[in-house]
């Protein structure tokens, strides 16, 4: 068995509100598994019950063979947790931040020090070390984050959001560490509102919408099973759809009506977007279907066929 | 209930953080005292004469050892606990590591009282600067181990306040309301012989006046077996409170 979670009919309540619908999943060992979904979709409450942060209400849990309890220290001991909101300890520089952290983790003065002098290198913070947090930016800010996370050498690793107001640098460069601690035999855990970085790191994703998973699977394959390969985008009035819809029900393509945008979704565009030349409609443009597009789909409006 | 020996981390966070503010809350815990021991105790004591044989601030010192520990762990554990749950998040990431959120708070409770055992000794040196001092060196040691439990108590007490607290304001109501009468209706200032018995019966309920009566007894060494009554009333109350404290909190932190 090689599974590091594994997830049963797992459901979390919060008096009255459901935030997780008794879902079931199995995290592998070595693997990176996203959590996509909008707001509130139950994402966050999922990975912080996986970290023991919060408690069960019905079904199973387990994490590397234990069953997943606020107060099983066990599992936290080899967790790393990047959380989403940046809860660094303000009164503390950035080396005492990492040295308060450590006794946490019971690791000795001495293996601390030498752990965080390679963790400052490993996010380039060694400049900033003696700095306090209200001087650092955004970006420092987080990569220090996803320092103090791998301080015990976790065998797991719960990122929460964890490029949320980064710019596109700083993202990359987090992007980077993570996928190295992937290599390095890691599991990761991330949960997103970025397509990109899902696709970008993850091996396997769920979408989640409410509380309950909508579809799980390998990003590319994702896209190809629910999308197609191509998506085309029509901007244009509501009135004209019946027309333009009619001149293209050739082509086997899906479609959809998203506010000011005609979508279709295609295997392949090229006979459309030749027949929209013809048409000489005023605003459109053929693009390679992504994540987004799945995301959308199964979150958004379903699909009009 | 899952204590463990991490209680000792979280109190060595505190003060590793503390250290910024070693100077400035010094300041503060130096200048309340000499604030209390110069206005009551001089000033007021020159109109006092003799206390049962000695100055009125023989009288007054014992009363404001305790009530500064009483303020200073209160006040850790409203607002430097609160900041630290609400505004900086900072235990939500703190349960996340192998410390629970027992451990948490009970550092938070152990870090408060030692705060409290801090303002008391500064009040106990600045009383010795004025030429008042506790009667013996038991007496002076006794004295530091009931600043310990007097700290443990009310930052309990102050930890349920928080455990619920919507916001600073709150705390007003806790420190208005509670705080300040217990202040002048537990024998700080003056002796509760002249009390209407309704009000002598309502500071009973009120720990500090427990605190007092001890802290009064060691300082000028006539301790004796009646003392048993009231340091059992602060000792079951702390551990009520703190039992209480921590299980409130621990519903504020895990959800």
């Amino acid at each position: 068995m090689n599974a590091i979670v594994i997830a049963r009919d797992l459901v979390k309540r919060y008096g009255t509100l459901t935030a997780v619908d008794g879902i079931s999943f199995e995290i592998q060992k070595g693997e990176c598994f996203g959590f996509l979904g909008p707001n509130g979709a139950g994402k966050t409450t999922t990975i912080k019950m996986i970290h023991c942060v919060s408690p069960v209400t019905s079904g199973t849990l387990i994490v590397n063979g234990l069953p997943a309890h606020i107060d099983n220290r066990a599992i936290k001991m080899l967790t790393g947790v990047i959380p989403q909101e940046i809860t660094l300890d303000v009164d503390l520089t950035v080396r005492e931040n990492l040295a308060v952290f450590a006794n946490f983790f019971d690791i000795s003065k001495r293996d601390a020090k030498k752990r965080i002098a390679e963790l400052l290198k490993f996010v380039e913070l060694e400049e900033k070390r003696d700095r306090k947090i209200d001087e650092l930016s955004t970006g420092m800010k987080r990569r220090l984050l996803v320092a103090r996370a791998l301080l015990n050498h976790p065998k797991l690793i719960v990122a929460d959001e964890p490029t949320t107001g980064l710019d596109p640098q700083a993202k990359h460069l987090i992007w980077q560490r993570l996928r190295q601690l992937k290599t390095e035999g890691a599991t990761l855990i991330l949960t997103t509102q970025y397509m990109e970085e899902a696709q970008q790191l993850c091996d396997r994703i769920v979408i989640m919408h409410r509380g309950k998973i909508l579809k799980q699977g390998v990003p590319t394959q994702l896209v190809a099973e629910e999308i197609g390969r191509e998506v085309v985008e029509i901007r244009i009035g509501q009135d004209e759809d019946e027309k333009i819809i009619g001149h293209l029900s050739a082509m086997s393509c899906g479609h959809e009506r998203v506010g000011d945008t005609l979508y279709f979704y295609c295997r392949d565009g090229h006979d459309l977007m030749k027949k929209l030349v013809e048409l000489n409609l005023p605003s459109y443009l053929s693009r390679p279907a992504t994540l987004e597009d799945v995301f959308l789909k199964l979150t958004g409006r379903g699909l009009i066929e | 209930m899952n204590l463990s020996y991490r209680v000792a981390y979280v109190f060595f966070r505190n003060l590793v953080s503390y250290k910024r503010f070693v100077v400035p809350t010094f300041l503060v815990s130096l200048i309340e005292p000499l604030f209390y021991l110069i206005t009551f105790g001089i000033g007021m004591g020159a109109y006092m004469g003799y206390f049962g044989g000695k100055p009125y601030l023989y009288f007054l010192v014992p009363g404001v050892v305790v009530s500064s520990v009483m303020l200073s762990s209160t006040f850790e554990c409203l607002y430097g606990t609160f900041v630290k749950i609400v505004h900086e998040k900072l235990y939500d990431s703190l349960i996340a590591t192998p410390v629970s959120a027992e451990d948490a708070v009970a550092g938070d409770i152990a870090w408060a009282s030692f705060r409290g055992l801090v303002s008391g000794s500064l009040m106990i040196i600045v009383a010795v600067f004025m030429g008042i001092f506790p009667v013996s060196m038991l007496s002076l040691l006794l004295l530091l181990v009931l600043m310990i439990f007097v700290g443990i108590l009310f930052a309990s007490l102050a930890m349920i306040i928080t455990s619920f607290a919507p916001s600073f304001d709150f705390f007003n109501y806790y420190t208005e309301l509670i705080i300040t009468p217990m202040l002048f209706f537990s024998g700080v200032f003056f002796p509760l012989d002249r009390f209407p018995p309704w009000m002598k019966t309502l500071s009973q309920f009120m720990p500090l006046t427990h605190a007092v009566k001890i802290s009064r007894a060691v300082f000028s060494g006539s301790i004796n077996s009646g003392l048993a009554i009231n340091f059992l009333v602060i000792f079951v109350l702390e551990v009520i409170a703190f039992a209480i404290g921590l299980k409130t909190m621990k519903r504020r932190l895990i959800k």
